[in-house]
């Protein structure tokens, strides 16, 4: 099949190839480069002078395409080689060849483009890429505006593959989001001139197919340089979403998740539900209708990649928390029936396909890839328990195969099962069978499998399902592990039972023994050479026995306990096995600090408290310690010398400095100087007593160790931000030029006076470095970058009003003549709610007291006339305008319409009013659709008023109406329970109009007068209002204050306070439209 | 970005096919990132490991064909058997167009590689699932010039 080939470059490869060695083959290289520098020389010259004279005569030295393609590909692959200084030939022949009307060649010269066109050691990112532009974009422009498709093609892949970046990385590397493309950039024109163009390629239905897919991944590039472009053109989202409607091109869908998944989880959240509905339908079409068109199919498989990813993208909607509430965006009760049956389906045919068995590498992990898939939604899914532990049940059973993929991947999905849920709560006694099975399984791979992340994994789920009464049972089972796993893992593992132990622990006795025990596993004092001082820190991290000091200064209680079992161990350690180094730092600390306390106590068993023996086993273990320690034993030392003034092992001490002093190590040789002189020298005493006073307690609250907890929080995505660009925030930036960024505080400044002695670490160690190590220095700096961030998380907070709107409340552009309807509805129970060329939408309102439903008919207006089909028919949004934290009515869709709609199709809307609602909160509905390849949006508004809750009350008298009328009067008396209007009519009306107006709205008519008198007319009705929480009475009176029946003053008076305003306002707005 | 890039490289840690979809690595970056995960893989026991390794930031999901090892980085929250899959849609297309591939057809035709990925894969993402498509798109391709 492939043919055409470079008989030049095959042999040039082959040349290279046979080289003997390196010296020929550079030898060959230079040979060559030298070769085609002189071609492309001789060629421009001879090009200009053949324009100079114009000479027509072809010249033998000008160079064909073809042999320029050659030459040019003969540097790419010097280049491939790793020569990548031979080939710095510029960008002139590059792009000489994409200027080309050749399709080889222009594909070439784009190639050479995106290879050769190197980042300059010296600039950014944002640098390199807008370089790039400069020199791309003539080119790029040209071929998008081209009318060949192929052409258009290559200059999407370049868009694509070179201007492609990964927002993640970038905001680890900066110290603010930073986006490569800014509205005030000088070249912001020319990325958006390109973006525009690349938009239309995507969404245009005129284009082929497989150019749309291009342009949508490479509108996804483009956006995430510049994401001003989408918010600032908000109209065309509606147009993205559509691209779900594509059911035919599969590849166009599956290269459109991405986009849309950017869209609705950084850009704006509000689409989430419309998306939801569509993707679930989707996956009902794939996996359980099999209307997978068959060149999609992998091994009998429907689509498997496209499954996969619609299946993760319910999963990044079901996990979006909208930054300001902190709740999350999408919940169970968001969305419609069939939405939810859809994924319940496919959720356990998923499971139901992966658990039979299969022929076939490719299908058995194609079935499996979209099983893992499914399964982490369950929880999402299912309020019962039961659907849950058949998913646990079936991945626990997973974790005894025999593939080490599956185990691993297993435990990674039991991770999000039991992470996300509170399947691990203490009171949740549903899944006890299960992790009675489950829990014995993990220690034996941990101590059995050959596989070391499936240990790590092992652990990561461990670490998971521990809570408040499992967790002794978890922890001694690490422990018992710890001694026997592997050297990469060691580090890891403590640092698990270090905060687990924090965690859970409730006993204090219990969590020194833990830990003290866990760290006395480390490697021994002995066996780290003293020349190497990270010896043993590399298995456990400093972080673990740093935090136990932590704890033990902080709680008064632990203090002598943990003297006593640091004497224990070390005593128990002694002869072959030598004491861990971490126990001697840990002890060197502690009894330092604290052993005073037990001098004068007694032993249970053999150990010696005595202050002899304290210095004893610190000074036995000084000589096998890192120099780190050393310095820290010193310290200790210095403290045992102002303690016990006359022990016999003070001349030891002395000596011991003395001796430091000649020490080649600096930290060791200036302690030892220090301390000698604090020591010796006359009038030290008090200088030594301040410099040895006691450890004030930490402050810090967050344990450095959660930092080094590895990527569980991660896999689980629970806390996962949604990270929406913030429109708010790029107007700041426009504003003010400089990134709002809040300097970072001087180092120090910001850390609470108690820590002030600890922060001298860094500046004078020696002196000030009473009790703790070097190391102390960079955890303080850490803790200082954990401030800064928090305080710049508040200030985007403090910055933002609402993440999804932009920040000021956006002002909605609602569809021509939309007002109609919305009248109409105001007081019809049925009729037209909308209507143009390609659509009538129809309603029906069923009221039952508090919930009043919708029921929407849409039918084809241009089957009549066009003759085709509306497709895509999709509710985008159903927003209701109610407050969001107590809103006064409810609103749900209850069944979504069909996508195809050849006549027409229905949908319902629920409403529960919960309180009174007011005039300003009816919901807006966005539909979209197309017909006869036009893409359709209309923005309506429907009411959602509280009169529309009205029913009559029984037959009163007017006797009746009067009382009452009275009594709301004494009983709310002024505008809380009265309100009256004056209103003007368009039409002229009798009183029948009236009369049947409040008939039509529900009234209970008492009272009218006959039509045609002069007197004019006088109407009251009564009615009762109702909401979730109560109901009202409420009577209304209208009179003619003219003598043609257009001017009439209402008066409305109701038993709930206020109420009679909002009706009040209604009924002038039903009366002044025409009727 | 699902894909950061797609490796091929030999046992002996010669690249074969080096795709970087994310470009804000750094030169440098790249060839150390090169050879520390051929150092990684090529040590890993295909019996009793599995075919994903958690590397830095990301992921990697390879699988070795005869002397080579076709390797892609993904995020920490891709799907794994997907992309491993796809590596083998990968392989299986290579195999077609190129009549049993070997490793001298990408020696070769390493121009016509990238071609051929960017019929595939595009900006890091998934372009096209459907075997016959791409052959189909390949084979137009070569009949233009």
């Amino acid at each position: 099949m492939a043919t055409k080939q470079m008989k030049g470059l095959n042999s040039f490869i082959m040349d290279l190839r046979n080289s003997r060695d390196v010296e020929q083959e550079n030898k060959r290289i230079n040979l060559e480069i030298n070769n085609i520098q002189s071609k492309f020389k001789h060629h421009y010259a001879s090009n200009e002078v053949s324009t100079n004279t114009n000479s027509n005569g072809k010249d033998d030295i000008s160079l064909s395409g073809y042999q320029k393609k050659k030459y040019i590909c003969k540097l790419i692959y010097i280049y491939l080689l790793g020569y990548s200084e031979a080939t710095n030939f510029g960008v002139r022949e590059p792009l000489n060849l994409v200027a080309s009307t050749v399709y080889s060649e222009k594909q070439t010269g784009y190639l050479a483009l995106s290879i050769l066109f190197k980042r300059s050691p010296t600039s950014s990112l944002k640098e390199h890429l807008n370089d790039l532009m400069d020199v791309m974009n003539g080119s790029l422009l040209r071929d998008l505006q081209s009318n060949n498709e192929d052409f258009n093609c290559l200059a999407l892949h370049f868009i694509s593959s070179n201007f492609n970046i990964d927002n993640e990385r970038i905001d680890t590397e900066g110290s603010s989001k930073i986006h490569i493309v800014d509205d005030q950039d000088d070249n912001a024109r020319q990325w958006l001139e390109l973006t525009d163009l690349v938009f239309s390629f995507a969404t245009s239905p005129i284009v082929a197919k497989h150019t749309r897919k291009k342009a949508v991944l490479a509108l996804h590039v483009l956006f995430k340089l510049y994401p001003g472009v989408i918010i600032s053109n908000s109209n065309w989202v509606p147009r993205i979403l559509s691209l779900l409607e594509e059911n035919e091109d599969l590849g166009l869908l599956t290269s459109s998740i991405p986009l849309i998944e950017f869209i609705t989880t950084s850009i704006s959240a509000k689409y989430a539900k419309s998306t939801m509905s569509s993707i679930a339908r989707y996956l009902h079409r794939l996996l359980i209708e099999d209307a997978c068109p068959k060149e999609y199919y992998y091994y009998s498989v429907p689509a498997p990649w496209l499954l996969v990813k619609l299946l993760s993208l319910v999963e990044s909607l079901f996990l979006l928390v909208d930054e300001k509430t902190g709740n999350t965006v999408l919940t169970l009760t968001d969305l419609d029936s069939t939405t939810i049956g859809n994924l319940r389906s496919v959720i356990s045919r998923s499971i139901q396909n992966s658990s039979q068995p299969v022929k076939g590498l490719p299908k058995k992990n194609s079935n499996s890839s979209i099983l893992f898939q499914a399964v982490s939604l369950v929880i999402f899914l299912n309020a019962s328990n039961e659907a849950v532990k058949g998913a646990v049940n079936a991945l626990i059973y997973l974790l005894d195969s025999h593939e080490t993929n599956t185990r691993y991947l297993s435990l990674d999905a039991l991770i999000k099962l039991i992470g996300r849920g509170s399947i691990s709560d203490v009171g949740n006694v549903f899944f006890t069978n299960e992790f009675n099975i489950l829990i014995p399984k993990l220690f034996h791979l941990l101590s059995r499998d050959k596989d070391v992340s499936i240990k790590r994994k092992t652990l990561d789920l461990l670490y998971t399902l521990c809570n408040g009464s499992n967790y002794i049972n978890i922890i001694n089972g690490i422990l018992e592990f710890y001694p026997h796993c592997e050297y990469s893992l060691k580090g890891e593992v403590a640092i698990k039972v270090a905060v687990l132990s924090e965690k859970y622990a409730t006993e204090s006795t219990w969590y020194v023994t833990t830990m003290l025990n866990l760290i006395s596993q480390g490697t021994s004092a002995a066996a780290s050479t003293s020349t190497n001082s990270h010896g043993s820190s590399t298995q456990i991290g400093n972080e673990v026995w740093e935090r136990i000091v932590q704890i033990i200064v902080n709680n008064e209680e632990l203090q002598a306990q943990s003297c006593k079992k640091i004497i224990s161990l070390c005593n128990k350690s002694s002869g072959s096995n030598a004491v861990s180094e971490n126990i001697i730092k840990v002890g060197g600390f502690v009894l330092g600090e604290y052993g005073h306390l037990i001098v004068n106590e007694k032993s249970d068993g053999d150990d010696d408290y005595s202050a002899e023996s304290q210095f004893q086993i610190l000074f036995s273990g000084y000589f096998r310690s890192s120099l780190s320690t050393r310095a820290m034993l010193l310290t200790s030392f210095l403290k045992f010398f102002e303690k016990y003034q006359d022990e016999p092992f003070i001349p030891d001490i002395i000596d011991l400095f003395e001796i430091s002093t000649q020490s080649i190590d600096l930290e060791i040789q200036t302690r030892g100087f220090e301390y000698l002189k604090l020591c010796t020298a006359d009038n030290s005493k008090e200088l030594l007593s301040v410099v040895t006073r006691q450890f004030p307690v930490f402050e810090k609250k967050v344990s450095p160790l959660m930092s080094r907890i590895g990527n569980v929080e991660r896999i689980v995505g629970r806390n996962r931000s949604s990270s929406f660009v913030n429109p708010h925030t790029i107007q700041q930036q426009k504003s003010a030029k400089s990134p709002s960024v809040t300097p970072p505080p001087a180092s120090g400044l910001t850390v609470p006076p108690l820590n002030a002695p600890f922060k001298g670490v860094g500046q004078h160690r020696s002196v000030s470095t009473l009790s703790l190590p070097v190391t102390e220095e960079i955890d303080e700096d850490e803790s200082n970058d954990d401030e800064l961030v928090e305080s710049r998380n508040q200030k985007t907070f403090e910055g933002e009003e609402d993440p999804f709107h932009d920040g000021v409340k956006e002002k909605v552009i609602l569809s021509p003549n939309w007002y109609h309807g919305y009248h109409r509805m105001l007081q019809y129970d049925a009729g037209i709610f909308y209507e143009n060329q390609f659509v009538k939408i129809l309603y029906r309102i069923i009221k039952a007291n508090s919930n009043i439903q919708y029921k929407f008919t849409i039918i084809n207006n241009a089957a009549k006339t066009a003759g085709t089909n509306l497709t895509g028919f999709t509710i985008l949004d159903l927003e209701s305008s109610a407050s969001k934290t107590d809103p006064n009515y409810l609103i749900q869709l209850g069944n979504q319409p069909e996508q195809t709609i050849a006549d027409k199709t229905t949908f319902d809307v629920n409403i529960k009013i919960r309180n009174i609602v007011e005039n300003d909160e009816s919901p807006i509905i966005t539909l979209s659709f197309n017909s006869g390849g036009s893409f359709n949006q209309l923005k309506l508004k429907f009411p959602v008023c509280f009169l529309r809750t009205l029913t009559s009350t029984n037959q009163i008298e007017l006797e009746d109406f009067k009382k009452r009328w009275l009594q709301i009067g004494e009983q709310l008396p002024g505008p809380q329970g009265e309100c009256i209007s004056r209103t003007l009519t368009n039409y002229r009306c009798n009183s029948s109009n009236v009369v049947r107006l409040l008939a039509r709205l529900g009234f209970n008519v008492v009272y009218s007068t006959p039509d045609n008198t002069e007197a004019g007319i006088l109407v009251m009705g009564a009615g009762i209002l109702h909401s979730q929480k109560s109901n009202y009475g409420v009577l209304v009176t209208i009179r003619s204050t003219d003598d043609v029946g257009k001017e009439f003053e209402i008066i409305v008076r109701c038993t709930g306070g206020g109420i009679s305003e909002v009706i009040n306002s209604s009924l002038r707005e039903v009366l002044e439209g025409k009727f | 970005m699902a894909i950061q890039f797609i490796l091929v490289l030999n046992r002996q840690g010669r690249s074969r096919l080096v795709k970087w979809f994310n470009n804000s690595y750094k030169p440098v970056e790249k060839n150390r990132l090169i050879s520390d995960i051929h150092r990684l893989i090529s040590s890993r026991d295909s019996k009793h490991q599995s075919n994903f390794i958690e590397y830095q930031q990301h992921k990697l999901v390879y699988r070795r064909y005869a002397g080579l090892f076709f390797i892609a980085s993904i995020n920490l929250g891709d799907n794994e058997l997907s992309y491993l899959e796809s590596l083998h849609f990968l392989v299986e297309i290579l195999d077609v167009y190129f009549n049993e591939v070997c490793e001298l057809d990408l020696v070769f035709n390493f121009y016509k590689l990238y071609a051929i990925l960017d019929e595939i894969y595009l900006g890091g993402e998934i372009q096209e699932i459907s075997k016959q498509k791409i052959l189909n798109r390949l084979a137009e391709i070569d009949k233009l010039d």
